[in-house]
């Protein structure tokens, strides 16, 4: 470790940042204690989620500090990272960067960046949104550390293959790659799961080798239950919302779920949504709904358009429906059953190839049917995600199904996750009011 | 310029094939595993789209940010296009593929079986034996449908028998520069590889080797890259411009032609020949092994400039542009992207910036 960096990382990431974050946090919660910014139609935030917001800035308050520190992994988000977090990685997510960068309504600035880099506009806005980032040097987090491995899952996509192609050409480091088959039908075949496990082992070996240790099979176990424990509270959390009406809205879960994605082999995670859990039934004991005259409850499909979170759910909750589940957030919830912490290693193989978006287009009408049942929905709104191909495509068929033989309203929103030039807001509001008047007729 | 030798139209191979017998697959891009198909009675038959078909059609089941292969090959599919064909291979090339196969298997549901192959991305050591298996199951469901269960030697004979075929589209890519072929008929002869039985592009390929000439290639060269070379008339606008292909790295071109394996089983054998073949997007290649792959072609060919052909919202080729656009840049070799949806005709747009890249090469 280097001394200089080793003194500032205590200093910054461990004392100062963390302070200064904390007393940002207290601000924040008596600002919502106060009733700041709330909302005619909705429900005020959670009370843990500035709690949240602070783990989450911590996080990337460390990541400033890591370099010469830490090893740093940066890594797709349905990455099998159990491993990594058992090694002490720092482990950097560049689609939560990206989305942090969507938030703050700073992506299309720094996809600018990536354009004229050559990266066409036709390209996951994720990856131009960092790649922009990378180039630029600009980040509302400060500072990225300079990864010392890359691991890509093939599991949401093949874009995140070529973007780590890219990433390990700029900096120079190995990258590890795990290539999920794509299972069409119900099941994987063994050979897939064999192909996966081997990969696995050969990711562990790389790991290992950047560490300069090698891997406790206790740290690992370790690790894995908390990540399985995280994700069962993460799962519970979101089956409240079976509750009528819903305590949380899938607007706010899309926030929430930062630490799921990142932290997730975390002690701290675990404890943030166990009491998270514990509010949320508070809520439903005091009989509190996310929107105050909930009569319409919908599912949400697709990635969030993160630069329009707030003014979505508003739009929405005027219109008194509730949006109480969506199938991305439910991802993260749907690993829990397979990670077994007692054989971490085979676990990660089911648990890595069986997403969503590693699955087929009617694997996910099934999923969404499911959830029509359980969370008593009246309809769907489907983002049509126009640089997301793998979790789009399907969508018209999907919505052909959802609204002939089920009966459900199904609306197909054309946007874009992370681009603000493909989402026009007159559009968008004369299409959610369209939408809002096939559920009142569907009545 | 020389006489392409005779090559029978797409519809009659598929027509005379039938009454023969036999019966026909549609294999969606990139990479058909011919000899497979050729053992259980197959005769290969390749989608790249195809041009000029109706869309609408296939408007009801794909977003209009679907590259126009995928959206064509399904609206060619609900048209009848492939309704002398019994089955559709649909291989995993890209996120788009993916989802095409996906929505034939689970909602669109064609007469024909829809058999999805996942081609390996990892470098790893399981890579190979993973795709064998695939392999296998894909002979395994071929022999369900057709009720064939030919031996594994037989099998290999195929293979080795189509490796002969790819060394023979090795050979006239590499003698280009001296086939005094027409671009458009150049290309129709290594195309015809996408439909025609084996045997018969055999025949084709060898009459045009005997046309050989010492270097036949006008001053004016270029490198082809990209996805596919339509529409056609891309070619015939470089014909009148005395511009010569000289060297091929498109997708459904030079870039799939692999080596032959070496196993002496016919699984193995075709992964093996799979897992060698060029640097290549849909592979997941790293960048700095097709930024070499393609600057050593360009080298080795002598063109004096590249065109990157590119399908759009073609992912996996747009995302290799600016690091090989930079090599090529580094060694002095200009290149222009020219980007077209297969249903459009030639643009003028297109034939201009053809032309200023034109004009950069002496
Ligand atoms: S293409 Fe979709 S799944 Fe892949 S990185 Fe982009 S947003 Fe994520
Ligand atoms: S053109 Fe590109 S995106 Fe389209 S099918 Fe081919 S590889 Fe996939």
């Amino acid at each position: 470790m280097n001394p200089a960096a080793g003194l500032a990382y205590a200093c910054n990431a461990r004392v100062l940042g963390p302070a200064a974050l904390r007393a940002a946090r207290l601000y924040a919660e008596r600002q919502a204690r106060g009733g700041a910014g709330r909302s005619p139609h909705l429900a005020p935030p959670l009370r843990i989620a500035p709690r949240c917001k602070e783990m989450v800035a911590r996080h990337w308050l460390e990541g400033r500090h890591a370099q010469g520190v830490r090893k740093v992994a940066w890594v797709t988000s349905g990455a099998p990272v159990e491993f990594l977090t058992a090694l002490g990685f720092y482990l950097l997510y560049p689609e939560n960067h990206a989305a942090i960068c969507g938030t703050a309504r700073v992506a299309v600035d720094l996809a600018t960046a990536a354009e004229e880099a050559g990266y066409s506009r036709d390209l996951c806005s994720y990856v131009r949104t960092d790649l922009g980032s990378l180039f630029s040097g600009r980040t509302p987090v400060g500072r990225l550390p300079r990864p010392d491995l890359l691991l890509a899952c093939t599991n949401i996509c093949q874009t995140v293959l070529f973007w780590y192609r890219v990433l390990a050409e700029h900096f120079g480091v190995p990258l590890v790659i795990v290539d999920t088959p794509f299972v069409y039908g119900e099941e994987a075949p063994p050979h897939a799961l064999q192909y996966v496990g081997t990969q696995i082992d050969e990711a562990v070996a790389v790991a290992e080798k950047v560490a300069g240790r090698a891997l406790s099979a206790q740290s690992f176990e370790r690790v894995a239950t908390r990540s399985r424990r995280a994700t069962e509270l993460w799962l519970e959390i979101l089956q409240r919302n079976r509750h009528m009406p819903a305590p949380i809205s899938a607007f706010d879960q899309f926030v929430l779920m930062a630490p799921i994605v990142e932290l997730r082999g975390q002690a701290a995670t675990v404890d943030l949504y166990a009491a998270m859990l514990r509010e949320v039934d508070e809520r439903i004991r005091r009989g509190m709904a996310s929107v105050r005259e909930e009569k319409y409850r919908v599912l949400w499909d697709n990635l969030p358009i993160w630069y329009r979170l707030r003014a979505v759910a508003e739009l929405l909750a005027e219109r008194r429906i509730a949006v109480v589940a969506s199938t991305y957030t439910n991802a993260w919830g749907e690993l829990a059953p397979y990670l077994d912490p007692a054989r971490p290693r085979e676990s990660m193989i089911r648990a890595y190839t069986y997403p969503i978006l590693n699955r087929g287009t009617g694997h996910k009408l099934h999923i969404m049917q499911g959830m029509i049942d359980d969370y008593h929905l009246d309809g769907v709104i489907l983002h049509s995600d126009r640089s997301c191909k793998p979790y789009s495509l399907g969508q018209m068929d999907q919505r052909e199904r959802l609204s002939g033989s089920l009966k459900r309203p199904a609306l197909l929103l054309e946007a874009d996750h992370n681009d603000m030039r493909c989402y026009a807001d007159e559009q968008a509001a004369t299409r959610l009011a369209a939408f809002a008047e096939m559920l009142e007729a569907q009545r | 310029m020389g006489a392409l030798p005779a090559i029978a139209p797409r519809a009659e191979v598929i027509r005379h094939h039938r009454q023969q017998g036999g019966q026909v697959a549609a294999v969606l891009p990139v990479y058909a595993p011919r000899a497979l198909l050729r053992a259980y009675g197959f005769l290969p038959v390749e989608v790249w789209g195809p041009p000029g078909v109706r869309t609408s059609d296939g408007a009801s089941h794909l977003q209009p940010y679907v590259c126009s292969i995928v959206r064509n090959a399904l609206s060619f599919l609900l048209s009848g296009g492939l309704d002398s064909t019994d089955l559709i291979l649909v291989p995993h090339a890209c996120d788009s593929l993916q989802g095409l196969g996906s929505i034939l298997l689970d909602f669109v549901k064609p007469r024909q079986p829809v058999v999805p192959l996942y081609f390996p991305r990892s470098d790893g050591a399981g890579a190979q034996g993973f795709l064998a298996e695939e392999l296998r199951r894909l002979a395994t469901r071929m022999g369900e449908i057709t009720s064939r269960a030919p031996a594994a030697d037989e099998i290999l004979q195929y293979v080795v028998d189509e490796e002969t075929g790819d060394r023979l589209l090795l050979e006239l890519h590499e003698a280009r520069r001296q086939l005094p072929l027409t671009n458009a008929d150049f290309y129709r002869l290594i195309r015809s590889r996408e439909y025609l039985p084996r045997e018969a592009f055999e025949t084709a390929a060898r009459q045009a080797l005997t046309m050989r000439q010492p270097d036949a290639a006008p001053a004016r060269t270029l490198l082809l890259s990209g996805v596919v070379p339509e529409p056609t008339s891309l070619m015939a606008a470089l014909d009148e411009r005395q511009v010569q292909i000289v060297a091929d790295d498109t997708l459904c071109g030079r870039r799939r032609v692999c080596p032959p394996g070496r196993s002496s089983d016919p699984f193995e054998r075709l992964s093996q020949s799979w897992l060698g073949g060029p640097p290549d997007s849909t592979r997941g290649s790293s960048l700095a092994a097709r930024s070499n792959y393609l600057v050593s072609r360009v080298k080795a060919s002598g063109a004096r400039g590249v065109v990157f052909h590119m399908v759009k919202f073609c992912e996996p080729e747009l995302f290799y542009l600016p690091s090989l656009r930079k090599a090529l840049q580094r060694e002095g070799v200009p290149s222009v992207v020219l980007e077209v949806d297969l249903n459009d005709a030639l643009s003028q747009q297109v034939l201009t910036r053809l032309d200023a890249l034109l004009e950069m090469i002496p």
